[in-house]
């Protein structure tokens, strides 16, 4: 009896080892568990063992029952598992191939260029103010110390609409707009970004269309210091925290004294290289304490306050950041070259 | 401006300082210095002497010499045709480097060459300055030249020249005597300029007026007697040195003195004049004809030279051909004038000659300079054209003489420049410049010289301060300003938020160019009427201001295209500014389909709704919510697709046009029809805009019914839902159409519209509200649009 149970057991366990599915499974627990499976009629047939043997037997078979319903339910879990772990596997996908695109834009380069620069003013508590395209000879001239027939209009090549209008220069003419508005009254602490125009044929570096930005600061005992000290500001924002900057002394009829503004030139850190033609210097900015005569014109009192001035020129400034190489790129608008400024440190 | 580094050292010692770092010093106080160029290149030059010269044999050009170089005697192969025995040469000796090529040591057809005998071509002398025979052959030198020498120096070639950019405020530098001082100044060294003796003269029968203010000063000087001849070799090198071809002695002489003194000189042949008479005048007409040969027609404006009542020049300009001096010349009459700056800038522009007198004119003279250029000039016509029978200088007007006086305190110097600058350091540079400083308590009282035009306010002479102290130690600070709040106003804002929005929906930015061809003035939407125009353009495809958006953005669509680029989204913001109107404009561009997975194939064609779409969003994200928008159509725009474009009209203010391009319009562009709108910014900024507000969320269920209706094609979606709102009051939430059809399975005149509505009260709707409102609906769709509804 007690081999007969043994070998039962064998069986069971074999069958269960071969059964490949929850079905077969299933059968196994039938043949042997089941209301009339083989090992419940062995249970059942006890009671014609003699008596002193029941215990034990008994035993052994509820040993074996027990046994074989747990390697049931763990052979179930088994099966259950490697199934969702082959269909999990056939879910697999090719995570090489791009993802499903979401539609983007990107500014223009000289707008981000000119955002980059407008937040470190704004930061500074600066306004912004622009100005008409087409402007008077008087804001764009005449306010800035440049009367009628003065020789610095030659060093602008101006487009005139008739003998009073014209189309801009440079956004100079904003300060002189912005320096009247305040009448007199500071500070003024303003920066004027805006399109301006000169009579120039288009090539790789010039172009008779391109972005101006101004700065103006009017108050009391505002100085040259205070100009670099912005300016400073400005290249290391715009170039990095390393650079350095130089004044150069210049001319400008609305500004005195007048300066040309280099910064170290972020390619080769001064060293001399191509960008920089060697000097290691590159020159991005015009600058200078107002004029008193531009002051007074627009009804500040030039014995008490004074001012800073500087006007950079956008598109360069984008070249230089970015290593374009024409100012052309700008107003063509080829997809490939504004789809290029993806990202900005 | 060439500057002869040789000329100006006549003037100012600049022994110890090479051309490098006079120019850094130039530069570093205002005057850039833009390029050195040495007149002659080469190092290891050596003056030697042919001592033998035979041709090679087996050879058709080249010649083995003996060359002795004072130290040695070098073999050396020559090809040049000139070469001979007995001449005195430039020897460029083993190790020598030259412009193009470095010496060495080397065998031609088994003869050895130890250097090479030069031409001044190859020490890259400018050719412009040298003579067919000069350029061909070796430069042989004069027997006076010394064995072991250097050969530049002998030539006068040891000459660097400096290209200075002058500001317009520094014009005076223009004048090499104002450049010396300048230097002078900056290398704290003497300057020594020239100084003309005194003559014995005889009294003049010169008579020398002007009739017009445009001339106030006219200096004019008779010389009776001098020779016409060459120049000397220093003289013909130093106008050669700065670009000026040497002609003769006498004119030469007036170039000279130009660059000396920067005042344009003119010399009359004496005995070509009508008689010793000269008037300038203007309000002249009749024609010039000047030197050049050309004949220039007169303006009533330019200001003439007369002789006898004869035009005979055009002052300032250029002098008359009838007059100017030849090899025959024995007398002369010497003309030194101030003219109008704008009336010679007028006259040359018109005329369009453009002269080195005439933009010396133009920027300016030191008024003291026309006397001091007749003193120096009369000196070299005396020294070097043996002039004599001189007469007195006779001077019509009065130059401005009086020294103006310009004034600033310290302590001005100080607050201004930002950094601490001692009273000495200031009073040093002030002197340097000649400004004689006179200290008057705390203020220094400037004389300033007559050349420096640019000096007349304090902040003048502070940056006089600032450029000799240099600006290289002064420290950058932050100015101490009362606090502001800076930001961006309305319109820059409201342009931001449309930027960013764009962006995020994939549309790039473009910037186009103001400046359009007449053609694309007639292409716009809602264009600008009477566009403004250039006087002068550039061309006539930049002739005129922009007066609309669109046409200069397709220029950018149609690129693309072109380019192979056929999916893409675009748009512009920009200012289309005239003289009376100034409008802010966006253009959105559709062109293509929006790609999104192509390996999945899930791209969608843009079309009327994906643009309309992109507005609506917009426009209600910048606060105008969908229904202040109406959208009415357009069929007889020429630009626009008859059945597929809108004009966007806000409240009541039309902002633009959307739609489809007509097909004709893309074509005459060349290009594939896109989705394209023009919308005016204006009305934006001035309509209120609705304010971000949270309302509690209302916990009522939701009652979501569906209705299938058959109407009209006539009837527009807007009709349908705008009937539905009417009908259902405040218990619609909102309606969705969630499909249209039209087909075979229905009458060709009608369409089936499918609407899912959304229904919520206050509280939970009963069954019979529900019922209620949509009776009410179907009531008015069925009475208003003649809708049935389908089962």
């Amino acid at each position: 009896m007690r081999d007969k149970l043994e070998k039962l057991r064998e069986a069971a366990l074999g069958e269960l080892n071969g059964a490949a599915s929850a079905e077969e499974v299933q059968a196994v627990r039938t043949r042997y568990l089941g209301r009339k499976g083989l090992l419940t009629e062995v249970l059942r047939n006890l009671k014609d063992v003699p008596l002193e043997e029941r215990p034990l037997l008994g035993g052994v078979s509820n040993t074996i029952k027990e046994e074989l319903s747990e390697r049931i339910g763990s052979r179930l879990l088994d099966i259950e598992q490697s199934a969702r772990e082959k269909a999990l596997i056939g879910e697999r996908v090719d995570v090489t191939l791009p993802g499903r695109g979401i539609p983007y834009g990107r500014l223009h380069p000289l707008t981000r260029t000119l955002d980059e620069i407008c937040s470190i003013f704004l930061s500074l508590g600066f306004d912004i103010a622009e100005g008409p395209d087409v402007e008077t000879d008087y804001y764009n001239f005449e306010a800035l110390n440049m009367p009628k027939d003065h020789p610095a209009r030659d060093m602008q090549d101006t487009f005139y609409i008739n003998t009073e209008w014209l189309l801009r220069t440079h956004t100079t003419a904003i300060q002189t707009r912005m320096l009247e508005d305040y009448a007199g009254a500071t500070p003024v602490k303003v920066i004027c970004p805006g399109k301006v125009y000169r009579k120039d044929d288009d090539d790789a570096t010039h172009s008779h269309q391109f972005t101006q930005m101004e700065g103006l600061v009017v108050g009391y005992n505002i100085s040259m210091a205070d100009l670099k000290g912005t300016l400073e500001g400005l290249a290391k924002a715009m170039f990095g925290e390393s650079r350095v900057i130089r004044f150069r002394p210049s001319y400008f009829q609305f500004t005195e004294p007048s300066v040309e503004v280099d910064v170290s030139c972020h390619i080769c850190n001064g060293k001399g290289c191509s960008t920089c033609k060697g000097t290691g210097w590159i020159e991005i900015l015009g600058a200078g304490m107002v004029h008193p005569n531009v002051l007074t014109m627009a009804g500040f009192d030039a014995e008490k306050v004074s001012g800073f001035a500087f006007g950079l020129g956008v598109e360069r400034v984008a070249m230089l950041k970015y290593g374009i190489d024409d100012i052309r790129h700008f107003y063509t608008n080829d997809l490939r070259f504004l789809s290029a400024f993806k990202r900005f440190e | 401006m060439n500057v002869s580094t040789k000329w100006l050292s006549t003037y100012v010692d600049l022994s110890g300082i090479t051309p490098q770092h006079l120019a850094d010093r130039l530069t570093l106080a205002g005057l850039e210095v833009e390029g050195i160029q040495p007149i002659a290149q080469g190092t290891n030059l050596v003056i030697g002497e042919v001592l033998t010269c035979e041709p090679m044999p087996h050879s058709d050009h080249l010649s083995v010499t003996t060359v002795d170089t004072g130290s040695q005697v070098l073999s050396i192969v020559c090809g040049a045709p000139n070469v001979a025995a007995g001449q005195r040469v430039i020897v460029a000796q083993n190790g020598s480097v030259l412009p193009q090529v470095t010496i060495k040591k080397t065998s031609i057809k088994g003869y050895e060459s130890n250097g090479m005998i030069c031409s001044l071509l190859e020490l890259g002398v400018d050719p412009k300055s040298l003579s067919e025979s000069q350029k061909e052959g070796i430069e042989v030198l004069g027997s006076d030249a010394p064995i072991g020498g250097d050969p530049l120096a002998y030539l006068g070639l040891d000459d660097a020249i400096l290209d200075v950019k002058l500001t317009p405020n520094r014009s005076d530098c223009n004048a090499l005597w104002s450049l010396a001082l300048e230097v002078g100044a900056l290398l704290n060294r003497p300057v020594h300029l020239p100084k003309a003796p005194v003559y014995t003269e005889k009294e003049s029968t010169l008579v020398v007026g002007s009739a017009t203010a445009k001339c106030p000063v006219f200096i004019g000087k008779s010389i009776g007697q001098l020779t016409v001849g060459p120049s000397p070799l220093w003289l013909k090198r130093a106008l050669n040195a700065v670009g000026i071809k040497s002609i003769n002695n006498v004119v030469d002489i007036s170039n000279y003195v130009m660059i000396e003194t920067g005042q344009p000189l003119h010399f009359y042949d004496a005995s070509k004049l009508a008689k010793p008479e000269i008037i300038v005048k203007d309000q002249l007409t009749g024609i010039v004809k000047t030197l050049d040969e050309s004949e220039i027609h007169l303006h009533h404006d330019d200001i003439v030279i007369t002789c006898d009542g004869h035009s005979i020049g055009l002052a300032g300009i250029m002098g008359g051909d009838d007059s100017k001096i030849d090899e025959s010349t024995t007398a002369i009459v010497i003309e030194a004038a101030q003219f109008s700056p704008a009336q010679i800038r007028h006259t040359s522009r018109r005329v369009n000659l453009m002269t080195e007198a005439s933009l010396r004119f133009q920027k300016g003279l030191d008024p003291m300079a026309a006397a001091k250029a007749v003193e120096r000039s009369t000196q070299l016509l005396v020294e070097l054209a043996n002039a004599s029978e001189l007469e007195k200088t006779v001077v019509y007007g009065q130059p401005d003489a009086t020294p103006k006086t310009v004034s600033v305190t310290a302590s001005h110097v100080q607050r201004l420049l930002g950094t601490p600058v001692s009273n000495d350091t200031i009073l040093d540079i002030f002197t340097r410049l000649h400004f004689s400083p006179v200290v008057q308590g705390d203020t220094l009282v400037c004389r300033i010289p007559s050349y420096r035009l640019d000096i007349s306010v304090a902040q003048d002479l502070i940056e006089e301060v600032g450029r000799f102290v240099g600006y290289g130690d002064l420290m950058g600070t932050l100015p101490v300003m009362p606090m502001t709040l800076g930001g961006y106003d309305a319109r820059q804002t409201l342009r931001n938020r449309i930027r960013a929005l764009a962006v995020g929906f994939g549309l790039h930015e473009v910037i186009t160019y103001t400046l359009v061809h007449a053609t694309k003035t007639t292409q716009g939407v809602n264009p600008i009427p009477h566009p403004d125009s250039l006087i002068s353009p550039l061309s006539d495809e930049r002739q005129y201001i922009r007066n609309s958006l669109l046409p200069s953005v397709l220029e950018s669509v149609a690129y693309n295209q072109a380019h192979k680029q056929s999916d893409f989204q675009l748009f512009e913001i920009s200012a289309l500014t005239h003289t009376k109107t100034n409008e802010e404009r966006l253009v959105l561009i559709q062109a293509g389909k929006q790609v999104l997975s192509r390996w999945q194939h899930e791209t969608r064609d843009y079309d009327f709704y994906s643009l309309k779409g992109l507005v609506e969003v917009m426009m209600e994200e910048l606060g105008f919510a969908p229904q202040r928008l109406s959208w009415i159509p357009v069929s007889d725009h020429p630009f626009f697709h008859p059945t597929q474009s809108v004009k966007v009209v806000l409240d009541r203010t039309e902002l633009g046009i959307l739609g489809k391009q007509h097909p004709l319009a893309a074509k005459a562009l060349g290009m594939d029809p896109v989705l394209m709108a023009e919308l005016n910014l204006e009305p934006l900024l001035k309509s209120k805009t609705a304010k971000i507000k949270y309302s509690a969320i209302n916990k009522a269920p939701v009652v979501v019914r569906d209705l299938a209706l058959l109407v009209e094609r006539t009837v527009s979606a807007a009709q349908i839902e705008k009937t539905i709102a009417e009908a259902a009051k405040a218990v619609l939430l909102d309606v969705e159409i969630f499909d249209v059809y039209t087909g075979e399975r229905i009458d060709a005149s009608k369409q089936s519209v499918a609407l899912t509505l959304r229904l919520q009260g206050e509280q939970t709707l009963t069954d019979a509200e529900i019922a209620q409102t949509m009776n009410a609906i179907t009531e008015a769709l069925e009475r208003k649009l003649s809708a049935t509804l389908r089962g």
